[in-house]
């Protein structure tokens, strides 16, 4: 089967953006280059085609109700209008996938999903709808997806009139909004750590919108960049330190599991559960980690793996994030990461490699 | 994709380009491995003395996102690595011909006469 293309494939293409498979879709890699990119992020404003990204709709009375039962945060409590980043579990805690939830109303839910995920994400939640009055609908053919990053995406939003001062939007907050003569869905929230907007929007304002925002200055940026930004700040990415074998404990995100909460699938599993892995942040001073190269102990003893690693554009450092087994994390924190035939020493970060901008 | 291609050198099919002058070939890596690549970060060289065979892997070039093995053209001793190319890789991206990677002294030409002539390699390029 041949690979799928977002509303925007033609215009990457015009760019000369290096593209490359990803899940299923051909999809940009880098257009100028990952630096270029990655630094108009952090300082100016950066424009991402992530219209891969799947959007399932829950509406009806229960809307808010099913998605808090589905997901391990708490959504019932979260504000009309907020955006909630959580794992979708199993009922034995491993985790299906990461996701983030957006209260659009009081029975209008819009679940944003991995694009490597999206069947196996629907066939999941729509097995589990039983009990509640809603209807679930996979509308993610019908959007493209923008992600507008970087500190100066509201003085480019509104000088494009795609944001007012009157939308109150505020960081991992979304809603419909009427622009530029069409409904689009703005959410403050990203993947990159810094300020900006995700425009859930039709094809073919995603046309106009993608180069009325170069116009204004953004930056094109693609995977790669996309990638780089969002290891700086430690975020995890699904197939890396999440997986379906892993809980969300495993990967240190027990703050996104409310056991609180009254009910929620894989509750009882996620409280028993012991992480069987702990999530470490480490850089390097020479040498660049990859995924899948081996972390040490201090004694050369194999105890964990890199889950992504890649050079760092802000720092200038390899870093990466990687699991090491929970009974083997040294007391001493001291760990290495071979790369080819040396075990290079690493050093141990509690906080992200950067702190990102967001609001 | 940039691909310039100089005439007066020779290529390998892992876009490795060859320099022979008297028994010493430089070797580097071509116009269009550099823009393949992207932004090269990180460059690996051998250790001066090392005997390497034709297609050894004699280092690594990493960009931010991939890592990429280099391979010797021709068989021959390493007595010099660029280790400029260390402290800035981006030399590579900036000037992929003038960015000698390694010296090998050889102690024939045959292999060298048998590489890829610009010609050759451009039609490679072109495959891809």
């Amino acid at each position: 089967m041949g690979l799928l293309t977002t509303s925007l494939h033609q215009v990457h293409l015009d760019l000369g953006a290096k593209m490359a498979p990803f899940a299923g879709y051909d999809m940009p890699l880098q257009y100028s280059s990952v630096k270029d990119e990655s630094n108009a992020v952090r300082t100016n404003c950066g424009v991402f085609d992530v219209s891969h990204m799947g959007e399932f709709f829950v509406t009806g009375k229960d809307a808010i109700k099913f998605v808090d039962y589905l997901i391990t945060n708490d959504f019932l409590s979260a504000d009309l209008h907020k955006a909630v980043y959580s794992p979708l579990c199993r009922e034995d805690g491993t985790t299906i996938d990461d996701l983030i939830a957006y209260k659009l109303g009081q029975e209008r839910v819009l679940i944003c999903v991995n694009a490597s995920n999206i069947e196996k994400d629907w066939n999941w939640i729509s097995s589990q709808t039983n009990s509640f009055d809603i209807e679930l609908v996979n509308k993610s053919s019908e959007y493209s997806l923008l992600a507008v990053q970087g500190p100066k995406v509201v003085e480019i939003f509104k000088s494009i009139e795609l944001l007012s001062d009157e939308d109150n939007m505020e960081y991992y907050s979304a809603k419909e909004l009427n622009k530029l003569g069409e409904q689009v869905i703005l959410a403050r929230t990203g993947y990159t750590g810094e300020d900006g907007f995700e425009v859930f929007c039709s094809h073919d304002m995603a046309k106009n919108l993608w180069s009325k925002l170069l116009d204004k200055g953004a930056l094109p940026c693609g995977l790669a960049a996309r990638d780089v930004l969002r290891l700086e700040v430690c975020y995890p990415l699904y197939g890396h330190e999440l997986n379906d074998q892993l809980t969300p404990l495993d990967a240190a995100l027990k703050w996104t599991v409310k056991t609180q909460k009254d009910n929620f699938i894989g509750k009882a599993a996620l409280i028993e559960s012991k992480p069987k892995k702990r999530l470490v942040k480490l850089s390097l001073e020479k040498g660049i980690p990859r995924e899948g190269y081996n972390i040490l102990n201090s004694k050369d003893e194999i105890i964990g793996v890199v889950t992504s690693g890649t050079m760092s554009v802000a720092t200038g450092k390899g870093i990466a994030l990687g699991l090491v087994d929970s009974d083997k994390f040294p007391k001493d924190k001291a760990f290495k990461i071979n790369i080819r035939k040396n075990n290079i020493e690493a050093i141990y970060h509690v906080k992200a490699f950067v702190t990102g901008g967001h609001k | 994709m940039s691909n310039n291609i100089p005439a007066e050198l020779k290529y390998t099919k892992d876009h490795e380009w060859v320099l022979l002058e008297g028994d010493i070939v430089s070797v580097g890596i071509t116009d269009f491995a550099q823009s393949s690549l992207g932004d090269i970060v990180f460059v690996e060289l051998p250790e001066i003395g090392t005997e390497l065979s034709a297609e050894d892997t004699f280092g690594v070039v990493e960009s931010i996102k991939s890592v990429s093995d280099l391979y010797s053209p021709v068989s021959g001793e390493v007595v010099e690595a660029n280790t400029d190319l260390e402290a800035g890789p981006e030399a590579c991206n900036e000037n992929p011909y003038g960015s000698w990677m390694i010296k090998l002294k050889v102690s024939s030409s045959d292999e060298y006469n048998a590489l890829m002539s610009s010609e050759e390699y451009q039609e490679h390029c072109s495959n891809l």
